[in-house]
């Protein structure tokens, strides 16, 4: 595995970066959780990714972002193999984690300048960018607060905070309205609607409505394969998506 | 260097921020301390009676050799504390990789761009870091009873350096197996199984041959461990103690790669 940095951590990448991957499989054992995808997400694109659960979103994302090994196939980001530069892609992208993986014992500053230094960020541009990230998140009133003591809502925005920290070229965002309750949903929803744009975007979910009003196209994935993809309004409008998802939750997927 | 010191800056703060380190740091100094007292309690009964009893008054002038301080309270306390580390080390040990997978936060630090060794480096140094604090705060005892027993500097310094190496060497067992366990707990039970299986081959020995023992008696944490308490720094304990803490550092990157296969 290499371990190089590609591009510095805070490179301005206004665009965004090309996601793509190319007959990506992924298999565990006999169980095919991706299975030959293919598809290209365009630099500064919104993108939505939808499925049911077990469709094969998180392999496709966890594959992405270097945590995982394709079985066969590719998948670069702005060009470069996360399976053959990991640290080169992560560079490149904020991941925000399906059900706010965070440290609850840490203080929502605290934890922000880990990321920011785990990002290369050092001195007054790291306090910086920790200021502007609890300002830009709404964070300020729990800033000195452990993130445990948080609500569900306030932990998804420590989340999304430490995502765009080091304003990256590439967000993932895996299901990042599970588990709240409406109210947060929306709160949520709004920053990702204000961040979107600038840079790419990645939107995991199964949610229909949440996926159309943050996506410009969506993919739909089923068992591990790729059954719709187009413009967010077309697929999602026509109700045919909705089936796919319908059927794959039939089929246990 | 910057993200190599953010993560450590972040380990002292998880560690301290728990009560398991407190706890386990009281513990084994109480523990030390305890054994220390009662060994002395018993040395210094043993001095008056035999003083008392044998030469008719009080006096220690003539108290033989083998009643001494070194046997009767600096051995017990050194091999005390070295069974004592072997039950506290994997409290502190087993968190550190286990408890970022059962929480889903091992893959928030390698996406963050932390490369799978500067992640492991971070966490070994912090670990090390932990247990010689807890062995520094029992050291007080060993020290004492060197200093007393009259040994000098060079034996204080050799003790030092062998309880830091033998506890860099259980926290690196320790650590080991937080890598490769599904839980913290699989995490402590296997390290606790490890470090007792090396700390001492004696039992082995009926059963194997002559060849093997002293292979056995090569890889024993007993053995080694007990050559620094008699003063003695040579470089083949040194290498052991390394090799240990090198062979668990390339295991635990080893893991990262098993992870992504999917393994």
């Amino acid at each position: 595995m290499s371990e190089t940095r590609g591009h510095a951590a805070n490179e301005p990448r206004p665009r965004g970066v090309r996601v793509e991957a190319r007959d990506l499989t992924r298999r565990f054992g006999e169980h095919v959780a991706l299975d030959g995808l293919s598809l290209a997400i365009e630099p500064g694109e919104a993108f939505g990714l939808l499925g049911a659960n077990g469709a094969g979103k998180t392999t496709f994302i966890r594959m992405v972002t270097g945590c995982l090994l394709p079985s066969d196939g590719t998948v670069t980001v702005d060009g470069v193999s996360p399976s053959a530069s990991p640290s080169a892609v992560q560079a490149l992208l904020g991941f925000v984690m399906e059900t706010c993986r965070l440290y609850p014992e840490l203080r929502v500053r605290s934890f922000l300048r880990f990321i920011g230094g785990a990002r290369g960020l050092a001195g007054a541009r790291l306090a910086t960018a920790v200021d502007r990230a609890i300002e830009r998140f709404r964070l300020e009133g729990a800033a000195t607060r452990p993130i445990g003591n948080l609500s569900k809502g306030f932990q998804q925005r420590v989340s999304l905070a430490q995502a765009f920290l080091h304003d990256p070229p590439l967000v993932i965002v895996d299901e990042p309205t599970g588990g709240l309750d409406p109210l947060q949903q929306t709160e949520v929803q709004e920053i990702l609607r204000e961040l979107r744009g600038r840079r790419t975007l990645i939107l995991c979910t199964h949610d229909l409505h949440e996926a159309e009003s943050l996506a410009s196209r969506v993919a739909v994935l089923r068992q591990g394969r790729l059954v719709a993809v187009g413009n967010a309004k077309d697929v999602l409008s026509e109700g045919e998506a909705l089936d796919l998802f319908r059927d794959s939750a039939e089929v246990g997927a | 260097m910057t993200a190599l010191l953010a993560l450590v800056r972040k380990e002292l703060l998880s560690l301290f921020a728990l009560p398991t380190a407190y706890l386990t740091l009281t513990m084994v100094a109480l523990v030390t301390a305890l054994i220390f007292f009662d060994h002395l309690r018993i040395y210094n009964q043993t001095l008056f009676l035999y003083a008392t009893t044998t030469m008719g008054g009080f006096s220690t002038d003539e108290i033989p050799d083998y009643i001494n301080l070194w046997d009767a309270v600096f051995f017990p306390v050194m091999e005390t504390l070295g069974l004592t580390l072997i039950g506290a080390v994997p409290l502190v040990t087993m968190r550190v990789f286990a408890e970022e997978r059962s929480r889903g936060t091992d893959e928030l630090l390698v996406t963050t761009g932390l490369t799978p060794t500067t992640i492991v480096v971070g966490k070994f140094a912090v670990t090390f870091l932990f247990v010689t604090l807890m062995m520094g705060v029992s050291f007080v005892y060993p020290a004492t009873a060197i200093a007393r027993g009259g040994l000098g500097i060079e034996h204080l310094a050799a003790v030092f350096v062998g309880l830091t190496l033998y506890s860099i060497a259980l926290a690196s067992i320790g650590l080991v197996c937080s890598a490769f366990a599904s839980s913290q707990l699989v995490a402590a039970v296997s390290a606790w199984a490890v470090a007792f299986v090396f700390w001492d081959f004696a039992w082995v020995y009926p059963f194997v041959s002559e060849g093997v023992a002293g292979f056995l008696d090569a890889i024993s944490l007993h053995l080694r461990y007990g050559s620094f308490a008699e003063g003695i720094v040579s470089l083949s304990n040194i290498v052991y103690f390394g090799g240990v803490v090198l062979v668990a550092v390339a295991a635990a990157r080893f893991s990262f790669d098993l992870r992504r296969v999917g393994a």
